[in-house]
């Protein structure tokens, strides 16, 4: 009886170490979840980045001198991208630079006359004072820019955090994997398999499409021969990274311009069924070819987690929303199948049976 | 001569003997070596320590586990004797849980390992995705697979009584 109670007492002692660990972490996340934000950033890169390394690494070639090369090789590229770029962007921005008064004027008055038509129209409207607030928009405008700011300095940390992390490699991983009891190992790498296949497949397919409708963006947009095309393909590729956000952002940015350029409606027409054929295009070809491992999710539930990404996290909770989404509906497949062989919930699984013998 | 030290420093010979077992591996026989590569970037290593326990017999099957170093050895609960009897050994070069790759279904022998082992696991997810992502290499395993579950069966019929 009191080997039997022993026992029980060491079941329960073996946990207290691993919860220890484990409300330590959580509470070292709370309190300083700021200075977390650059190490989730690059985590999320290194993993992205991850399959290049390693597909040099199972060739032979030390991890190491891979993560350099990749280093180099994206460095030389990205340094050649932003030179092109600034090359490029600096005379749009500059004529945006030149343009903006006269444009910023103009948008005005479209709206008040807006307002005036639509006051006229429907007096109840008076009461909303949609000029007035439009005016509060166009002079946050650039503080929204400022606070954008911080942000840029990400862009030297996080490439930082991400080399040590791909150098180091799946060093902590297998560490805690030649930790788990023995019996566990099975399963728990059965559920990182499964979230790594989907999550891997999204996040790849995504980058892959965001690319994809960056250039058909600003090569179409050049061919129509819109002002700042190479701003708005960025914006578009950018805002691609959000489902159904790329080419919505594309047609409304794009139709602003356009009127400010040509003053005319035909031109607005012919890009918005640009950015139409754009979504019919995403939709119908690239996702299908693209994201056919990746995770299925309900366009509703896409939106869910936008909204609630949005209302957790603002701009990051929106971008880290649907991989998030992705973890969680696996984890939650994965939770009710394990419900279903490991406390049979179901009963067990038949084994198929053939009645004719070996021969 | 240089040049040649300057490989020996740049590739990891580790990976390069992992390949070279691979190759050995009754499974991937006629897999060439040059694709034996998306084989090993499918394989979880871990080691396990003497006597820890792999899985349990009734435990649901998910990988196949080949032996890198070391020594296994199966053993099942006798119906009747109602004690555990060691069925085989398992060494370097050799594998099983193979059924798992097949249907998730509960293990049928418990596994342990007789010394420190190595092994490397193959995910039924993984094996699936090798067989979409590259099918010439799933049809050699699937092909492979069929031979030896029915060089298995062979052996549990002509076992004398």
């Amino acid at each position: 009886m009191t080997t039997k109670a022993t026992e029980q007492k060491n079941n329960y002692l073996q946990f207290l170490l691993p919860a220890f660990i484990g409300l330590a972490v959580v509470y070292f996340i709370v309190l300083a979840k700021n200075a977390l934000f650059p190490f989730i950033l690059s985590a999320a890169l290194a993993y992205i980045i991850n399959p290049a390394i390693t597909y040099f690494e199972v060739r032979g070639i030390k991890r190491s001198y891979a993560v350099i090369a990749l280093y180099v090789v994206a460095g030389a590229t990205l340094f050649l991208g932003v030179y092109l770029l600034v090359q490029f962007l600096s005379t749009e921005l500059q004529s945006l630079q030149q343009t903006w008064p006269s444009y910023a004027e103009r948008i005005q008055q479209f709206i008040l006359n807006l307002n005036a038509k639509m006051v006229k129209n429907y007096p109840l409207l008076e009461s909303v004072k949609l000029n007035e607030k439009f005016s509060h928009l166009l002079e946050a405008v650039p503080q929204v820019i400022l606070t954008l700011l911080p942000a840029l300095t990400l862009l030297f940390v996080v490439p930082f955090i991400t080399f040590f992390m791909l150098a180091g490699g799946s060093g902590i991983m297998d560490y805690l994997l030649d930790h788990l009891p023995a019996r566990n190992v099975e399963i728990v790498l059965h559920i990182a398999s499964r979230i790594d296949a989907s999550l891997g497949n999204y996040l790849r397919g995504i980058l892959t499409e965001a690319f994809v409708i960056f250039l058909i963006a600003f090569f179409g947009l050049t061919m129509m021969e819109l002002n700042y095309s190479a701003v708005i393909a960025i914006l578009i590729g950018i805002s691609s990274l959000v489902p159904y956000l790329g080419a919505m952002v594309g047609a409304v940015v794009s139709s602003i311009v356009a009127y400010l350029q040509f003053s005319s409606f035909v031109p607005i027409i012919r890009i918005l069924l640009f950015f139409t054929g754009i979504r019919f295009f995403d939709d119908w070809f690239l996702q299908p070819y693209i994201m056919k491992k990746a995770v299925q999710l309900n366009p509703a539930i896409i939106l869910l987690a936008l909204m609630a990404g949005a209302e957790l996290g603002g701009i990051w909770g929106v971008l880290f929303s649907i991989p998030v989404t992705c973890i969680i509906k696996e984890i939650l497949q994965i939770a009710v199948e394990l419900q279903e062989t490991e406390f049979r919930w179901k009963p067990k699984p038949e084994p198929t049976r053939i009645s004719i013998p070996y021969t | 001569m240089r040049l040649l030290d300057i490989f020996t420093h740049i590739y990891d010979e580790e990976i390069l003997a992992k390949l070279g077992f691979l190759k050995t591996i009754r499974l991937f026989e006629g897999i060439r070596k040059r694709q034996l590569i998306h084989v090993l970037e499918s394989l979880q290593p871990r080691t396990y320590l003497k006597g820890e326990t792999i899985f349990t017999q009734g435990d649901i099957g998910r990988a196949l586990f080949i032996v890198f170093s070391g020594k296994i050895a199966l053993s099942r609960l006798a119906p009747a004797t109602r004690k555990n009897e060691v069925i085989a050994e398992v060494n370097p070069g050799e594998f099983f849980g193979e059924m798992a790759l097949l249907e998730e279904m509960p293990r049928t022998a418990t596994a342990y390992a007789l010394e420190e082992t190595r092994v490397f696991m193959l995910f039924k997810i993984k094996l699936e995705s090798l067989f979409f992502s590259r099918p010439q290499i799933g049809v050699i395993i699937a092909a492979q697979l069929a031979k030896i579950m029915s060089a298995r069966l062979r052996a549990i019929i002509e076992k004398p009584e």
